[in-house]
């Protein structure tokens, strides 16, 4: 291997990259301003302005009379059909906004931690850090900018600052209705984990619960992964050949495992977002869909009131931030059953949806 | 082509050719390509704040980079960045949770020196696997690099775990916020640019001086060039490859405590990957060093510019909204195409060589010739 300097190349990229800053014209005076008003992107259901006055703000100010401005740090993509297309599509849905910006697949952590400081001094009423792992950054970040409002989830924390809120979704509670559904259509299930954090976590839990407490068998395994598909793809077919004949799982690793599901003419149960794209007709029998928007709105009204937050939200089967909807299989009337008894009882407190430990 | 004027060109060209070809991509998804790359390099170069960025991008790729120099002079391949840079990161973790009270002008070399022992210990592995029983280390610092992410799963998940993590029953894989003692300090007020950086640099000027300026390191140029040689002329071969790689590995675990120490969130934190903490700089500054012609202070210039690539890139994602795969994308075939041009440019200078060699050679011919029948000629007078 050649070791002789390279410092005709270094020299040649500089080079080009100063022609290319030369070319591109803007000064350093106006690059905030700039980054402020086209750093974003507006979604179909936003509103038609997307020029604001807050480009150059350090910190928010409560939006325009056209709406907030609201940027998304997330770890996946945003058409995963998991994590982070639920929080995509909460906000798509949401009134009184005017822009929404959205950094997708930030799963390095420091690097989120630079997109959530960048939004907020870029003047964005309200930016959501929408991943467990991102709370020790915002914690630091978000004393910084007082008059930002930040959201962070899935969490149950502000850190006692008044400017952070968090949100979460009773995750247990749909997984544990999914859980019964399955036991009354399979016999032995698969349950593809991530890690066993969050509303991973709840959701397998309830899941395992729901299914047992109604007499199926279930295999679980994290795969200590939230986006490794092939990991999950790997589990899934391991669950297969030991005779699982329904599988479901949870984060934006699934499609791996729906993937396997639809290979093997097994059933999947979803949950996050709607699953049942991801697969031919026939195998998303239903999935546990978070609707952020029922609980995201009140904090959007509160920073369009100049508010900045500090409360804790969740979603649940009982405010319908959680919904249970059926996917592609035919719906008989006993699987309709299953589900609004379940969903009765699990909302009734009348069982355990989360294991201890 | 003019040699001289070929060696900037053609470098020049694959980045054009790179760019070219990500403005391509830009336009299939929709986006503005000019817009792109001007809030690429706004964000990379474009103030004092972008600049700042890009500088604490540069460290560990700087870092690993550094030591990828080290190793690649032993003639010895280290592919075990990512795995260092989490030993190190760990090592300097725990040091700072068991005497979290130390003074910062105590705590902070402590932590760096105990990331160096502890990357140091990881590169030194595979290194004596390598010196003393002949095992490939291309597999075995890949290898190892799989185990230590296992070993930091496992350890942010129960003894390192944030209590308040326990208490929450959120589990998140990480630790509680590191004493303060330890965070290293911010050289410029408003920006991120903090103290890791100037250890980054130093680091490279030190590895120069260590290779090119004792014994040692000469040593081990020596038994890179030539094994046989060098062990002919009595330099202890093995001992040399042990050596490279347990620096190369020191410089990779230095720069997993800068990641933690200097971060934002002053914790170390996992998404369950190597990845998901180190930002991929074990393998980054792999290609920083290529890029420096695997010389530590050109991979100083390397760092930066391919940092700012990297922050750039994201800086662009945000402002034009593309997927971030994109930005991904871009940074390899940047990569690729100046990778590529360096074998554009060889074959280009050997041919260069070569006819100026068959030049040289056709001239003294001639003269041997001219000489000769001078020779002849006073011989018949």
């Amino acid at each position: 291997m050649t070791t002789k300097p390279r410092w005709k190349l270094l020299l040649a990229l500089f080079a080009v990259l100063s022609v290319l800053g030369a070319a591109c014209g803007d000064s350093d005076d106006n690059a905030d301003d700039d980054g402020g008003d086209e750093s974003v992107t507006e979604t179909e259901e936003s509103s038609d302005d997307t020029e604001t006055e807050s480009g150059d703000d350090a910190a928010g100010d409560g939006g325009s009379s056209d709406g907030i401005r609201i940027a998304i740090v997330a770890p996946s993509a945003e058409n995963d059909l998991a994590f982070t297309q639920s929080i995509v599509e909460g906000v798509d849905a949401l009134n009184g906004v005017s822009d929404v910006a959205i950094t997708p697949g930030t799963f390095v952590v420091e690097d989120a931690a630079t997109a959530i400081r960048n939004y907020a001094d870029e003047g964005y009423d309200l930016v959501i850090a929408h991943g467990s792992q991102y709370g020790g950054p915002l914690q630091e970040i978000a004393k910084e900018f007082p008059d930002t409002a930040f959201a962070w989830g899935t969490a149950e924390d502000t850190f006692g600052l008044d400017n952070v809120s968090s949100y979460t979704a009773a995750a247990d509670e749909g997984g544990y209705v999914l859980g019964a559904l399955a036991a009354s259509m399979c016999s032995k299930i698969g349950v593809v984990g991530p890690i066993a954090v969050g509303d991973a976590k709840l959701y397998v839990d309830g899941f395992t619960l729901g299914a047992e407490d109604n007499g199926a068998e279930v295999d679980v395994v994290y795969t200590e992964s939230f986006s490794d598909t092939q990991l999950a793809s790997e589990t899934a077919s391991a669950f297969v050949q030991n005779g699982a004949d329904c599988l479901t799982g949870t984060a934006q690793m699934t499609v791996g495992a729906i993937g396997v599901a639809e290979q093997e003419g097994l059933l999947w149960f979803g949950t996050q977002s709607d699953q049942t794209p991801a697969a031919a007709d026939g195998v998303v029998v239903a999935n546990q869909v978070y609707q952020w928007e029922f609980v995201l709105q009140d904090l959007v009204d509160d920073v369009v009131a100049g508010e900045t937050g500090g409360n804790i939200y969740g979603i649940t089967l009982e405010n319908s931030g959680l919904a249970i909807d059926f996917g592609s299989v035919e719906v008989t009337d006993d699987m309709t059953t299953v589900v609004d008894d379940t969903s009765a009882a699990v909302i009734a407190g009348e069982v355990t949806t989360i294991i201890d430990g | 082509m003019n040699h001289r004027l070929s060696g900037l060109l053609i470098p020049a060209a694959a980045v054009v050719a790179a760019l070219l070809i990500g403005a391509l991509m830009i336009l299939a998804l929709g986006a503005n390509p000019v817009d792109g790359y001007r809030e690429l390099f706004i964000g990379a170069f474009g103030s004092g704040d972008a600049l700042a960025d890009t500088a604490v991008r540069a460290m560990p790729l700087l870092l690993v980079g550094v030591g990828i120099c080290v190793a690649f002079r032993a003639k010895v391949i280290n592919i075990g960045g990512e795995g260092q840079i989490i030993a190190g990161a760990l090592v300097s973790t725990v040091t700072v949770l068991v005497v979290p009270g130390l003074p910062s002008l105590i705590l902070i070399p402590l932590v760096l020196v105990a990331g160096m022992i502890g990357g140091g210990f990881w590169g030194a592995i595979p290194g004596a696997l390598k010196a003393y029983l002949s095992v490939n280390e291309i597999l075995s610092t890949i290898m190892l690099n799989i185990v230590a992410v296992q070993i930091m799963n496992y350890l942010l998940r129960d003894p390192l775990i944030d209590p308040e993590e326990i208490e929450r029953g959120t589990r998140i894989p990480q630790t509680e916020r590191l004493s303060e003692n330890a965070d290293l300090p911010i050289l410029l007020d408003g920006t991120r640019l903090h103290l890791g950086v100037v250890v980054a640099v130093m680091a490279a000027v030190v590895a120069w001086a260590f290779l090119w300026r004792t014994t040692i390191g000469f040593k081990v140029r020596a038994v890179g060039q030539n094994p046989a040689a060098a062990g002919y002329a009595g330099m202890p071969v093995k001992r040399m490859t042990l050596l490279a790689l347990t620096y190369s590995g020191a410089m990779c675990g230095l720069a997993g405590a800068v990641l933690v120490f200097g971060s934002q969130s002053h914790r170390l934190i996992t998404d369950g990957s190597s990845a998901g903490f180190t930002g991929s700089a074990g393998f980054n500054g792999i290609v920083a060093a290529l890029f420096g012609g695997l010389h530590p202070l050109w991979t100083i210039p390397s760092s930066f510019l391919f940092g700012g690539l990297l922050v750039g890139a994201n800086a662009m994602q945000r402002a034009i909204q593309i997927p971030s795969a994109l930005a991904v994308g871009l940074n390899g075939l940047v990569v690729v195409f100046v990778v590529s041009s360096n074998r554009i440019r060889d074959r280009m200078r050997q041919r260069s060589e070569l006819a100026a060699a068959a030049r040289a050679l056709a001239r003294r011919e001639a003269e041997d010739e001219q000489h000769t029948d001078d020779i002849g000629g006073k011989v018949v007078a």
